[in-house]
């Protein structure tokens, strides 16, 4: 399917770093309209920075990341959710001293008064209805499983096209993680192309269909989900089996 | 009780007060500087309890506009009304063209940068003779009694414009805290990449609270320059006097809340005075010391502020009486 679908977010030649040094070295990759993509790789890798270099918040970076077309390397970070690229952090950060609601609301803001930000609540609220009972609930008392909710409803109360999203299942209990895992593919059913980053490597594998493994900062391995979970190397270093 | 019921009722209170107090007295003198550093407090505590962004250069926007407004009232005989909106324009100017220095810089790195910039403010404002009067400072030509020239021989009018001030800026404040720039604000005071990753200009709206609260600030330097009749650059300027009082009084308080300045300057004011008067010369440096043991006090009991400790204190009693 990557051949026939356009490319909707491609990394060409990538390299980012902090102070100094280099964590990417020459990275690529793609995704297409409507793909579920993921990033394996260890700790340490640049799996994060990868996706901070995508939102425009690694300072330091040269190459080519285009976004249907548009030069993101021109765009300053917070130019990018208007594209419809939503970026979910690391460590789920909700705005803890706001109700789920304004949390919501933030992720909108600069729709403001469109009628389309009901429209989209409802849509988010419809996914987790959990988040309906709890709108007026301050977000720093929410579980962690409900906290990954808000930071995914903040996402989709853009015009999501293209969700990025950092280790969702961190720190997560397991039952949780399955609640996380049908929600993204909710979420991707509904339209939304999807880049993926995890080190639960099983989870990533079961829900996106290409990925790509990353590590010391370079892409060494790129083949469809099915192909690396039989891959004997990443079965080794990273299902553990 | 709602808490706008409670709000219309410590106003009426304060207006009635003074109408018990001797006009010219030491009361209400000292009720006058605790409502105008209350105000200081409120205006830091947009961009100290909003942004976080702890600020210990408050006394160049406020001496700006003192000196701003007294140098116009003195040699163009021009009104303090006037003057403070010119005081306000030139803080503002003044603390956008700062935002850009100091925009990356973090904590301490931000509070110095902030005390810098007034401390350079001081040394020109005692330096520059010609025109601020060097370190002898400024008088206000006296002529009262002067709406137009906002001087009064009675301290009553200047307890109702200190009042009329904090109400103006409290009520900014507010309006602040649950705008669009509110919420914008709060987020980047948890977490600017969190924020800029959901489309918020962490940058633009830093700048547009410290515009603000800037120019807010200078207004207050004009109405203690038209309050006091005569400064010099360590009173307008000064580090310990203004930029540390006004951080100390909102985070004293609770930085962040409404009424945390408003806490913290009725407490810390009359506690300097009561200092002073006891104490008199020999207390020189005694409100500086205060203030250092203050801050530690607060910062190991309760980093909220004395708000948060009373808050917490309430719903413990009621937690014990229900059970
Ligand atoms: N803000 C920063 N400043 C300086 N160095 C950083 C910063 N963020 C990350 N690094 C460094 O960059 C390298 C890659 O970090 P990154 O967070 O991208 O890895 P990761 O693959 O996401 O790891 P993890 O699985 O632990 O999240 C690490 O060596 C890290 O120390
Ligand atoms: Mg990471």
């Amino acid at each position: 399917m990557s051949d026939t679908t356009p490319t909707l977010l491609s990394v060409e030649d990538v390299y980012a770093g902090y102070d100094g040094s280099d964590v990417l070295h020459g990275v690529s990759l793609d995704v297409h309209a409507g793909e579920f993509v993921c990033v394996i790789g260890a700790n340490t890798a640049g799996k994060s920075t990868l996706l901070r270099t995508i939102s425009r918040l690694v300072p330091k970076s040269r190459g080519r990341i285009t976004f249907d077309g548009t030069d993101l390397m021109s765009l300053k970070a917070h130019e990018i959710p208007k594209l419809g690229i939503a970026h979910v952090p690391e460590g789920r950060h909700v705005f803890p001293d706001m109700t789920v609601e304004e949390n919501l609301l933030l992720g909108a803001y600069t729709l403001r008064q469109d009628p389309v930000y009901k429209e989209r609540l409802e849509k988010a609220f419809t996914l987790f209805p959990r988040l309906k009972e709890r709108r007026r609930q301050w977000a720093g008392t929410l579980s962690g499983g409900e906290q990954q909710m808000v930071v995914l409803g903040r996402a989709m109360m853009l015009n999501l096209r293209l969700l990025i999203l950092d280790e969702p299942s961190h720190g997560l209990a397991p039952i949780v993680v399955d609640e996380v895992h049908d929600a993204l593919v909710k979420i991707h059913e509904a339209g939304t192309s999807i880049l993926l980053v995890e080190q639960n490597t099983s989870l990533a594998l079961s829900v996106a269909s290409r990925g790509y493994v990353l590590e010391s900062g370079e892409i060494v391995l790129a083949e469809s989900a099915k192909a690396l979970h039989d891959d004997p190397k990443v079965r080794e270093a990273y299902l553990g089996l | 009780m709602k808490w706008w019921i409670t709000g219309a009722v410590v106003l009426v209170a304060a207006a009635i007060v003074p109408t018990f107090l001797d006009p010219t007295g030491y009361a209400i003198r000292v009720l006058t500087l605790a409502l105008l550093f209350a105000a200081l407090g409120q205006a830091w505590n947009i961009v100290g309890g909003l942004a976080n962004q702890i600020s210990l250069g408050h006394a160049a926007f406020f001496g700006l506009g003192a000196y701003t407004s007294t140098i116009l009232l003195i040699n163009f005989g021009l009104s303090p009304w006037i003057g403070m909106l010119a005081g306000a324009a030139i803080a503002a100017v003044a603390a956008y063209l700062l935002s850009f220095p100091t925009m990356k810089l973090r904590g301490h790195y931000f509070a110095l940068a902030t005390l810098a910039f007034s401390e350079v403010l001081r040394v020109i404002a005692g330096s520059w003779t010609s025109v601020t009067g060097g370190p002898v400072g400024l008088s206000v030509p006296f002529s009262p009694d002067s709406f137009w020239l906002l001087q009064f021989k009675s301290t009553m009018p200047y307890y109702y414009i200190m009042l009329g001030a904090l109400v103006v800026i409290s009520g900014v404040f507010v309006w602040i805290r649950h705008s669009s720039l509110g919420y914008r604000l709060r987020a980047l005071k948890e977490n600017p990449e969190a924020a800029e990753v959901v489309g918020v200009n962490t940058t633009q709206v830093k700048i547009s609270a410290a515009v603000i609260s800037a120019a807010l600030t200078a207004t207050l330097g004009t109405l203690y320059a038209q309050f006091t009749y005569f400064f010099d650059p360590e009173a307008v300027f000064g580090i310990i006097p203004i930029s540390v009082r006004a951080a100390i009084i909102a985070i004293l308080g609770g930085a962040g809340t409404v009424v945390g300045p408003i806490i913290g300057a009725f407490l810390i004011v009359p506690m300097e005075e009561m200092a002073n008067v006891l104490l008199s010369s020999r207390g020189a440096g005694l409100s500086q010391l205060a203030f250092g043991v203050m801050l530690i006090a607060i910062i190991l009991i309760e980093p909220r502020g004395i708000l948060a400790l009373i808050t917490n204190g309430v719903s413990r009693l009621r937690r014990r009486k229900s059970s």
